[in-house]
């Protein structure tokens, strides 16, 4: 159904690969000695598993060699031609059907010979395979090999931070972190963007929410964000199922009480993450995984602990919370069974109905069922964006469907227990298009199709009768091949230029009855609302042994038309704008990161990278062409129509960000730079403060006392100290004007006193942290409610005093216009400080009580929500305990990506 | 203030491109162009007329980032912090000659336009007045008339000056006749903005040999800007190379009315907003906008006006157009209040006449210092402009796919076209005047007509953005023309249409135009932005939509299915890197590209093309 260019995309081609049986199959049968049987010969290995469920992860802890060799060989969610009748494997509702080669858990076990080949020359003595397979074999599509794991530190998720901890020389305990003065969460750009944002909206669409990665699933958290924000996907997710009094039997619709973690403890262990491995063995095994790659910054310093760095800005952002731990399942309020769709609905639902703009959401449950029904992923394997994008749209389509038969079913008083089940798979063979459905398809659940579906239509002329035949093809999303220096308009044009069916590939003309050449071409004959756009960076090499990436420059416009649609199209000249890139980070297929940029409704461009959610400009977009360093590529764009009206209306508005943005750029090309190193945000708030607090806020944030050591003076910071997380990497020596220096000078000069004034407030309010740390446990709660009213006062008062302080000296200073721009960069800082001193005094007893947590019940659950319901932390346990995988926190302590 | 010392300099190119190559940071040694003279059958286009053969390829090389400037060895691709604005290779030419003229009296044109009573003529000034070939105008001081100029008095009717009636502009006549410099020496200069200046040994003795007619080209590359002498054997040794600290030169532009063997006047655009008057003979330099005092935006295109010795426009990428004067000192600008009516904004509705608000008139009296007028089109980031062959309109493309035709001297916005969809990335006249060019991000080459204000054709052939286009003059002719477009594909196209073939619609003998006021009169069209349904209503009912007699300025898109559809007579992946410049000579054609590659395409030798080109210029 998503892919469904016939003739080019032969995704299930693989899927036969993996069985033996099958050859028959192929096209051309492959040496049998080279290819199924040569498996024994290495360590008796269990060459194919078929359908298995075994957790794959075993291998990883058993040999390290094994697990970075190990490899799945998958289908691609399969196209309606593709047989997934002759699959052996048994039977699930799930409209694909994946096939995993498992490597087996037993050490030098080797995978079956057709993996290695698609993988990567292997070094070790006891793999020394040399599998060739016929370049006929694999079309030059989208065949996705799970990636060597964990191979470059770039994404490593939040669950992995104590590891990291491991992995500084003679640190061990997890606790370490305790000695460690973590800078306060910095207010965010995100956050001071949505500092004046008005009311919370009833449709979520000014939420902004991280994801927290779980090891190698930065797909799932790319694609469903890029989901979240399609708008109309958004409402119909919402808005199924109808209420209707089968959803809840007393009519009224439970609430959905989402959990919430307590934000990540500086350096403390969530409770529950209790890790199957010592910290040295993790670091041996980190070390044996890293070899390859290119020693990290070895001088104990980690990636989150330099401010600029994604993993800093990853952390803090679990630091700032809140985080949304669903983990429970919710499908019954809905009066659905229990599937990708409903855990999906879970993760939009509880972003809409939390009260915070932004925070962290842990899509734990839902990539449980998904692995539940897609067992490709069920590794923490790097997986195909695209291929989730896939397969999470057609579980929609087909738990849709399937709840839709199910409710006919109940209307009509069939309350065979099995209906549902049989209903599910009548409906996923719909949505696998074995059965031509449209006609069954129930009222009010063709939304997907309405949103995302188009329709292709394939011309195809027999070259020997002449005999011109239209066939018609849905498609969910358009895979288009890439050429250097082309355009995304190009690359389009040439997925409908005329193809020539030829030689392995001809064609069965009925006419002729038989096979033929033939000429073949596909236009587009309805647009989709969203068209989705699949750009295949990723391709075989010459010699098929393995995937390789394409770092062609292929540019992508912002508003795009189709040229490639029939004559009889409708609206032929539809006006799309792009809305969302998933954007692919790695040098090849087999390990990367995936992050999002997504056009939001109102608030411009934002980045997510997992956790982080962060405002970026109009021009951000266009660095994912593929040709700037760093190996960052636009991977699946997401186009949404619109109009000419509204295009105008929004560029209208675009106007002033853009304008500022052009200033900045300038800016940086004058080298002009704050003294404290602090750039300018996109979102400037306009009331005059003073430049003081800057410095008086960032010396607060710097030198927070910290529980261990109470009544320490706090070092004394250098108030220059660039701390902001927008610091330009690598800082450059700025040559100084005069005027400069002593402005520096005077700005010390003030820095100094409220660093003075500081202290003192600090000192205060360590004496204060004491005493509630005497107090018991109950009453913390309400004394920490206290201390952040305090410290919010403190920190206001000290705002006016030296506001007022600095209003009088003001009086003589000369009102410059160059005092304007720095007032103007004052005001930030100045909320900074109340955000500052408000999340540190929560966060240091939230540390305080975290400790003490974790040391009451150090095998508690991954589930560490104080205030969520029980039932939750029941239903995940009992869920693992149902599958034989798991996924999250004990896996990705083991293997941080 | 301090000056840093010379980086040291290293005759290889082959060390830089090791490193490079290999993923390091490009060490920070200074390199020497490369000239080179590829053949065989790939630097070979074949068009009708015959085969235009690769000269010569001169590579300019790319200079070391500033000491001042660490380099990023291992770039966060995420990082969010903004880049400063850079710009491929771009080539201003210069020739003393009248043999680089282009043949005029091709040209006998009508462009009369009843609704906006333009004047029915047509400027002799060629493709932007570029080529006016006046050796030593005799035009006085800072008066802007062109009517001084001998070639002037063959035109059938001349456009009035820019700012014509304004005695303010007038300069004071102390000095008149007497060639101007910039004040500061450009080698000697301790400005933190200009890095170095590396003069050839020979300069003198170079400008004294070189032949009189050949080309002096002016290149930016990175934070370089380079002076050539393309008719030098040593062309690969520039005459001057100013290295900037960190602004990059984005767009530059001479004098085509002041230049004389001893005088050159030329302007540069930074990415730092700030733009630099420079006389590259005796290398004396003046800044203005300096520190962003008027605009703080990138310049992203720099024109003189055409037939001034003083003024010149700049595009800044706010949606600013400022001319400047080059001897007016820089004052902090604040918009003037109501000097124009068309600047009114009502109750957020945005009048289509008020798209551009005259910040500035040229007009005022306050006219002692720069800018001399500040007009704001838009909000979006303006790419280029285009001044029209009569010296009245401007053509301005934007990011935001917009196309205005503004007359200048009016200060008024005529028309406001629509890109099929994408912003716009370059736009030219043709020689005649009646047609406009623009490329964009729709990978398409629009042909507009000026006095019909309607689309004439769509060019299909670019498989990625089109980023300079360029009319051909010495192949076209009243009805038929000949213009070359490059793009990000790194294809040369060259396009040939007639007349008689442009107004025939592909699908429809009549083409209906919609007028944008009937969209614009109906609030709840608007408000339906999100219904599908609606849209495709609406944006079909805009096409039944007759447009009226009165002159609208807003004009919508025109379906695919009603414009002509024009193919290419040659494309050709001229280069390994995207190209960003295009120019037409009598003997070549000239291209470059992002990474420095100036090509120089000879045009076909069969002698048939010259006898052509030379009868028509008698």
């Amino acid at each position: 159904m998503v892919e469904t260019r016939g003739g080019r995309a032969r995704d299930g081609c693989l899927l036969s690969a993996a069985f033996p049986e099958h050859l028959v199959d192929w096209p051309v049968p492959p040496n049998p000695a080279r290819s199924s049987f040569e498996a024994s010969e290495y360590g008796g290995g269990r060459g194919v598993v078929v359908g298995t469920a075994r957790l794959s992860c075993c291998c990883f802890e058993a040999c390290s060699c094994v697990d970075v060799r190990r490899s799945v060989v998958r289908a691609a969610y399969f196209k309606p031609k593709a047989k997934p009748a002759t699959a052996p494997a048994p039977p699930t509702p799930a409209p694909i059907r994946p096939v995993t080669l498992d490597a087996g858990a037993g050490p030098h076990e080797h995978s079956h010979p057709l993996c290695s080949a698609l993988l990567p020359p292997i070094s070790h003595p006891a793999f020394s395979i040399t599998t060739t397979l016929r370049p006929s074999l694999f079309p030059h599509d989208k065949l996705l090999v799970p990636p060597l794991p964990f191979l470059r530190p770039i994404h490593r998720s939040l669950a992995t931070l104590d590891l990291s901890g491991a992995t500084s020389p003679g640190v061990n305990s997890p606790l370490r972190g305790k000695k460690d003065a973590e800078p306060e969460p910095e207010i965010t750009p995100l956050v001071k963007m949505l500092q004046n944002a008005g009311p919370l909206r009833e449709d979520g669409s000014d939420k902004f929410f991280g994801m927290e990665n779980f090891g190698n699933t930065c797909y799932c958290n790319s694609i469903v964000q890029a989901l979240y924000y399609s708008t109309p996907f958004r409402e119909n997710v919402v808005k199924y199922p109808p209420h209707s009094p089968h959803d809840t039997p007393n009519g009224n619709r439970t609430p959905i009480v989402t959990p919430i973690r307590a934000p990540m403890q500086n350096g403390a262990v969530a409770p529950g993450k209790a890790k199957g491995i010592s910290a040295a063995e993790a670091m041996k095994r980190r070390a044996a995984i890293n070899s390859g790659q290119p020693a990290p910054p070895a001088t104990g310093q980690r990636p989150e602990d330099k401010p600029d760095s994604p993993e800093y800005k990853k952390k803090h952002a679990m630091l700032a919370g809140p985080i949304l731990d669903l983990t429970y399942e919710n499908a019954a309020s809905y009066g659905m069974e229990e599937s990708t769709f409903t855990a999906l609905k879970d993760i939009f639902m509880a972003m809409i109905a939390n009260s915070s703009r932004t925070g962290v959401l842990s899509p734990q449950r839902f990539l449980e069922i998904f692995k539940r029904d897609n067992e490709m992923f069920r590794t923490s394997m790097h997986q195909d964006a695209h291929e989730f994008y896939g397969l999470v749209l057609n579980a929609v389509i087909s738990n849709v469907e399937a709840n839709a038969q199910r409710m006919k079913e109940l209307d009509s008083a069939q309350n065979d227990p099995n209906s549902a089940y049989k209903s599910a798979l009548t409906s996923s063979a719909m949505a696998m298009g074995l059965i031509s459905g449209t006609g069954t398809r129930s009222p009010g659940t063709g939304w997907v199709h309405d949103i995302f579906e188009g329709t292709l239509t394939s011309e195809t002329k027999c070259l020997t009768c002449e005999t011109a035949s239209q066939r018609d093809e849905t498609f969910l999303d358009l895979s288009i091949d890439l050429e250097e220096h082309s355009s995304v308009t190009s690359c389009l044009r040439k997925f409908s230029a005329e193809e020539m069916l030829c030689e392995r590939n001809k064609f069965h003309c009925d006419n002729c009855g038989g096979l033929q050449e033939a000429e073949k071409r596909m236009k587009i004959k309805k647009l989709p609302k969203i068209l989705t756009l699949h750009l295949k960076r990723f391709k075989y090499t010459e010699d098929m042994t393995r995937l390789q990436k394409l770092f062609h420059r292929v540019v992508y416009p912002y508003h795009l038309r189709m040229f490639n649609t029939t004559d009889d199209a409708e609206d032929p000249d539809r006006l799309y704008e792009l809305y969302a890139i998933v954007v692919h980070i790695g040098s090849n297929a087999y390990h990367g990161h995936y992050v999002s940029v997504i056009k939001t409704q109102d608030r411009g461009w934002l980045l997510f990278d997992d956790e982080m959610v962060e405002p970026v400009d109009k021009h951000y977009v266009k660095n994912f062409f593929g040709d700037k360093p760093g190996q960052a590529c636009a991977y699946v764009l997401f186009y949404q129509e619109t109009t000419v009206e509204a295009m105008r209306k929004e560029q209208e508005a675009e106007g002033l960000a853009e304008v500022t943005l052009a200033t900045q750029e300038a800016d940086v090309a004058l080298g002009k730079t704050q003294t404290n190193g602090l750039t300018k945000h996109q979102s400037i708030p306009s009331q005059p403060v003073d430049t003081i607090h800057e410095h008086a806020s960032l010396d607060h944030a710097v030198s927070s006392p910290l529980p261990t050591s109470p009544g320490v003076a706090p070092p004394p910071a250098a108030p220059l100290t660039p701390a902001a997380p927008h610091v330009p990497i690598l800082e450059p020596a700025k040559p100084k004007s005069k005027a400069d220096k002593e402005r520096e000078k005077k700005e010390l000069k003030e820095a100094e006193k409220a660093r003075k004034q500081a202290e003192k407030d600090k000192i205060k309010a360590d004496e204060q942290r004491r005493k509630d740390l005497a107090n018991t446990r109950k009453e913390r709660t309400k004394a920490e409610e206290e201390e952040i009213k305090r410290a919010l006062a403190a920190s206001k008062q000290t705002a006016e005093d030296e506001e007022k302080r600095k209003l009088a000296e003001g009086g003589s200073a000369n009102g410059a216009a160059k005092e304007n721009g720095h007032a103007q960069k004052a005001i930030g800082s100045l909320s900074r400080a109340h955000t500052v001193s408000k999340s540190m005094s929560r966060k240091s007893f939230g540390f305080l009580g975290g400790g003490k947590k974790s040391e009451a019940k150090e095998e508690s659950t991954a589930v560490e929500g104080d205030s969520g319901p029980q039932t939750p932390e029941k239903h995940s346990k009992a869920t693992k305990d149902r599958f034989s995988f798991s996924l999250g926190r004990k896996k990705s302590n083991l293997f941080p990506s | 203030m301090f000056v840093l010392p010379p980086p040291p300099r290293y005759p290889s190119q082959q060390a830089y491109n090791n490193a490079v190559a290999n993923g390091q940071a490009a060490p920070m040694i200074e390199t020497n162009n490369i000239l080179s003279h590829p053949t065989g059958p790939e630097y070979q286009l074949v068009v009708g007329e015959g085969t235009y053969i690769l000269k010569e390829d001169l590579h300019l090389a790319t200079p070391p980032p500033h000491p001042s400037e660490a380099p990023i060895i291992n770039p966060n691709p995420l990082a969010t912090t903004p880049q400063p604005a850079t710009a491929g290779t771009k080539i201003s030419l210069l020739s003393f000659s009248s043999r680089a003229l282009i043949p005029q009296t091709l040209y006998k044109v009508d462009t009369n336009r009843s609704a906006t009573g333009v004047s029915s003529s047509i400027q002799e000034h060629p493709s932007e007045g570029r080529a006016s070939g006046e050796v030593a105008p005799s035009s006085d001081g800072g008066d802007t008339s062109v009517t001084g100029s001998a070639r002037a008095a063959l035109s059938i009717g001349s456009a009035p000056a820019f700012g014509e009636g304004n005695s303010m502009l007038v300069a004071t006549g102390k000095d008149a006749g007497k060639r101007r410099k910039p004040k500061n020496n450009i080698a000697k200069s301790n400005s933190s903005f200009i890095s170095r200046c590396i003069v050839h040994e020979n300069l003198t003795k170079r400008l004294q040999d070189r032949p009189a007619d050949g080309y002096f080209a002016f290149a930016n590359i990175n934070r370089a800007f380079q002076w050539l002498d393309l008719s030098s054997s040593q062309k690969a040794e520039h005459l001057t190379k100013i290295l900037f600290t960190k602004g990059h030169c984005l767009c530059h532009d001479v004098n085509q009315l002041t230049k004389s063997s001893s005088h050159i006047d030329l302007i540069m655009g930074f990415s730092t907003g700030e733009i630099i008057w420079y006389e590259p003979i005796t290398q004396k330099y003046t800044r203005l906008n300096k520190n962003g005092i008027i605009n703080t935006t990138p310049v992203s295109e720099i024109r003189w006006i055409p037939g001034s010795e003083n003024l010149f426009l700049a595009a800044h990428m706010d949606g600013s157009l400022v001319v400047y004067d080059k001897e007016k000192d820089d004052a902090a600008f604040l918009p003037e209040e109501a000097t124009n009516g068309t600047s009114e904004v009502t109750n957020g509705e945005i009048d289509p006449s008020a798209k551009l608000h005259v910040d500035k008139s040229v007009h005022s009296k306050n006219q002692k210092f720069n800018p001399v007028s500040f007009w704001k089109l838009s909000n979006q980031r303006i790419n280029a402009f285009s001044f029209s062959p009569d010296n009245r309109h401007i053509a301005v493309v934007s990011e935001d796919g917009t196309l205005r035709i503004i007359d200048y001297l009016k200060e008024q916005l005529l028309d406001m076209y629509s890109s099929y969809y994408g912003g716009f990335l370059c736009v030219c006249w043709s020689p005649d005047g009646k047609y406009v060019l623009t490329g964009g991000q729709d990978d398409l080459v629009s042909i507009w007509s000026v006095a019909e204000a309607t689309i004439v054709a769509r060019c299909q052939g670019h498989q990625s953005w089109v980023t300079a286009v360029c009319f051909d003059p010495w192949r076209c002719d009243d009805r038929n023309y000949r213009f070359g477009s490059v793009g990000e594909d790194c294809r040369l196209l060259l396009w040939d249409f007639s007349v008689g073939m442009l107004h025939r619609p592909k699908a429809l003998s009549v083409r209906q135009r919609g007028s944008i006021s009937s969209r614009f009169a109906n609030p709840l069209q608007r408000a339906e932005t999100q219904n599908t349904v609606a849209s495709r209503l609406r944006s079909n009912s805009s096409l039944s939509a007759v447009g009226d007699d009165e002159h609208t300025i807003e004009h919508p898109v025109e379906p695919r299915s009603n414009t002509a559809m024009l193919p290419p007579v040659m494309s050709k992946v001229i280069d390994p890197d995207p190209l960003c410049w295009l120019e037409f000579s009598q003997d070549s054609i000239m291209t470059s590209c992002k990474s420095g590659h100036i090509r120089t395409w000879d045009r076909p030798s069969d002698g048939t093309h010259d006898s052509e080109a030379r009868s028509s210029l008698t």
